[in-house]
């Protein structure tokens, strides 16, 4: 028997509009307000949870930890929020807590609009039927709801986006199909030289913005990051050569420059030969504290960030990213000059 | 070396059952194998052990290290000697060469150089096959019956010593079960010579083959001899089917050509299928991948789409060998195709962050797919190949289990949107 748990704001739990947004995260048994039609799609539901939507945005960790003790609780085999329609602040409590939920492992349904900020809230990490932006859209959500938390609840497969009715989630899974990649290759290739073009992988819009310009240089901390495998001569700290897991730092305070001999590249993506030659092409070291002297830039940053780009996967270079900019940010550093290879 | 093979043909012989005897044999479906007597023609001076096991598709079993696989396979002739997968062949004259080949058997070779000492060695990536449980299907030689070589390097050998005695050992006993079926009658036989020639209406379609060789461990062989650096070619076919291009290169299992890919590629299969239907068989190009430099992978793009031109094909198919750098090389490969007028597919693995490299001209790829998606963990009852790099018990990216997301097109994953 599957635990299913629902989560709605103040006003859809019965407690009321504006005057009630600032409620505490509450639970109740069975379903209240839209989880009764639920019901009637199928769907039982045996746990509400209700917070007012001021209350979530301004207490936001607090209401989190609320709520996700009582979800941990009740163990539940999935999680349904909303439908919170078009509501801003609805929406982004939905979005949140399906995001923690998800990472939990625990399979959530949501139901918003497209343009809700629960969707990116949300990072992928729930199912999400769109809906409109209204109530009048309820009766249209609910089935849907209900058929996709049934099967996820069950631990059963849910089909793709197009196939179920959610939005995509940004994420590619693996399907196991009747022809090979060759057979696939060749139809597509015959199907495109009659003229009739179709991919089954696009280029993701997953683009990164270059950032503004840097305000005031000449007072900024600039730090260089690499991931051309630059390390002391010798690999002391055994940086691996590719599949890299770990980044590393080094401290340069007082130097001027990497000299040939104190410092080497154990990448194994490109002919290091050159690189070897003069370090400071790895990392510019040289070129930076010229800078620094000609108060181009305010201050180099004590340590150089690197690792090895190559073979690694693109989830364990986004972490290492997010690590190294933290401490990129604890230290105030407000300039990066990234090299790559 | 220019392929005499005119009229080569592939008998190939369906493996019921797979039993232990004393003495190797094939009877009507039934292969018996002498263990012991494979494991002493495996050996090696540079191995100072070779065993060989049988694993069978259902068998709670872990299959870790593992490098390679070869479909067993035997060149037969009343005139001619056999001779083992990697190895030149002796000229032959047309119509005495037949290849005989098991099917639903595979042989798959392990070693875990991390653990003989190799430097280095530690960075290549775990590789799984797994027998049953939630990763069965992720490697195509999850459901094969698995004649298992597991080979130890002798203390102080040469890594490139130690690893030609490692395929040595594979093809030697790919190549003696294959023997047994010598004078049998096979279930099947294809000629694998040229073809005719097609109604010039169709479209011509060549394959560009994208391989890589980078020294020992992370090499791709010819003959026998590694391909090292090499500039695009031309090469025949029938060149693959004999199993004179070998893998040697063990890195990311998941999209790793390994030799059986290239004993019976998926491409030309379906190629040869459609020719003189749908389309007309223009060639196979090796081409090299993970270059280093920008120059070299321009220069390798530009030479591989000249010789799919010399060939007058109207489309490519380009594969990719591995991960990371190499999409780079296939992406340039396409451009160049494509601005000769060429169409292009080209089969490509995703990862949780999309693709590796992209060209404005690659409108038309293959998903091999998501080579970050975990796998969920799993315990078997036993572990073929050391439990050291068996994961037993994690959830294990799907780029480790081997052959899966192969980019030659010879698997049927797939990513789809979620």
């Amino acid at each position: 028997m599957s635990t299913v748990v629902h989560y709605l704001n103040q006003f859809f739990a019965g407690f009321g509009g504006e005057e009630a947004a600032d409620h505490e995260p509450v639970r109740l048994d069975g379903p209240q307000g839209p989880g009764r039609g639920l019901a009637a799609a199928g769907l039982t539901v045996d746990v509400t949870l209700a917070c007012g939507d001021d209350f979530f945005g301004e207490h936001e960790e607090d209401a989190l930890s609320t709520l996700l003790g009582w979800i941990e609780e009740f163990e539940a085999d999935v999680l349904v929020c909303g439908p919170s329609f078009g509501s801003g602040r609805y929406g982004y409590a939905c979005g949140v807590l399906a995001r923690e939920v998800g990472r939990r492992g625990i399979p959530v349904v949501a139901a918003m609009t497209p343009d809700s900020p629960g969707v990116l809230a949300a990072e992928g990490a729930a199912h999400i039927v769109p809906t409109g932006s209204n109530v009048a859209g309820m009766r249209e959500a609910l089935p849907v709801i209900a058929s996709i938390a049934s099967r996820l609840a069950a631990g059963e497969a849910v089909g793709g986006p197009d196939d179920e009715g959610y939005l995509p989630r940004g994420l590619r899974v693996n399907a196991l199909v009747d022809r090979t990649g060759a057979e696939r290759a060749i139809d597509l290739l015959l199907a495109k030289l009659a003229g009739d073009v179709a991919t089954e992988v696009a280029p993701s819009g997953d683009r990164v913005p270059p950032p503004p310009p840097v305000d005031d240089l000449a007072s900024a901390r600039l730090a260089l990051v690499t991931e051309a495998g630059c390390v002391p001569q010798g690999n002391p700290d055994r940086l691996p050569t590719r599949h890299a897991n770990v980044w590393l730092r080094y401290d340069v305070a007082d130097a001027d420059g990497l000299a040939p001999g104190d410092y080497e590249s154990v990448h194994a993506g490109f002919d290091t030969t050159a690189a070897n030659a003069d370090p400071n092409r790895l990392v510019p070291l040289d070129a930076v504290r010229e800078l620094e002297r000609a108060h181009i830039v305010g201050v180099v940053h004590d340590v150089f960030y690197t690792t090895s780009g190559v073979d690694t996967p693109v989830a364990t270079a986004a972490r290492h990213g997010q690590e190294i900019a933290a401490e990129l940010r604890e230290a105030q550093v407000g300039a990066v000059i990234l090299t790559g290879t | 070396m220019e392929s005499t093979l005119a009229d080569l043909e592939i008998a190939t012989f369906a493996v019921d059952e797979v039993v232990e005897g004393t003495q190797t044999g094939w009877s009507d479906g039934r292969l018996t194998l002498a263990l012991p007597q494979l494991a002493v023609g495996a050996g090696d001076p540079a191995l100072a052990e070779a065993t060989v096991e049988v694993v069978r598709p259902g068998d709670s079993v872990r299959i870790s290290n593992v490098l390679d696989v070869a479909l067993p396979s035997a060149r037969i002739g009343e005139a001619l000697p056999s001779a083992r997968i990697g190895e030149a062949l002796p000229s032959a004259r047309a119509g005495e060469v037949r290849l005989h080949r098991l099917a639903g058997v595979a042989v798959l070779t392990l070693c875990d150089w991390a653990g003989a000492g190799y430097d280095g060695a530690e960075e290549l990536p775990d590789s799984l096959v797994d027998m049953a449980g939630p990763g069965a299907d992720r490697s195509p030689w999850g459901v094969t019956t698995n004649i298992v070589v597991r080979c130890v390097p002798s203390p102080g050998v040469e890594v490139a010593e130690a690893d030609r005695a490692v395929r040595g050992a594979a093809t030697s006993v790919a190549t003696t079960i294959a023997e047994a079926t010598a004078g049998a009658t096979p279930d099947d036989v294809r000629s694998v010579g040229p073809l005719p020639p097609a109604d010039a209406s169709l479209p011509a379609v060549a394959v560009i083959l994208q391989v890589a060789s980078e020294g020992p461990l992370v090499d791709t062989f010819l003959d026998g001899e590694p391909l090292g650096e090499f500039a695009p070619r031309v090469l025949d076919e029938r060149r693959l089917y004999e199993g004179r291009l070998t893998n040697g290169a063990y890195d990311w299992p998941g999209v790793r050509n390994v030799t059986a890919a290239y004993q019976d590629l998926s491409l030309l299969r379906e190629l040869r299928a459609a020719h003189g239907e749908r389309s007309r068989y223009a060639g196979l190009i090796l081409a090299p991948g993970y270059l280093d430099g920008a120059d070299q992978k321009r220069r390798a793009a530009e030479a591989s789409a000249e010789l799919a031109q010399s060939l007058v094909a109207d489309g490519v198919v380009c594969t990719t060998f591995s991960s990371g750098n190499s999409h780079t090389d296939t992406m340039l490969t396409v451009q160049a195709c494509e601005r000769r007028g060429i169409g292009t597919v080209a089969l490509v693995c995703e990862t949780n962050g999309g693709l590796t490299d992209h060209v404005p001209e690659a409108d038309c790829l293959v998903s091999t797919g998501n080579e970050d998606e975990l796998v969920d963990a799993w315990i078997p009852e036993r572990v073929v190949g050391g439990d050291d790099r068996a994961r037993v018990g994690e959830r294990v990216p799907a780029v480790h289990y081997l052959g899966g997301l192969a980019e030659t097109g010879d698997a049927r994953w797939t990513a789809v949107p979620a």
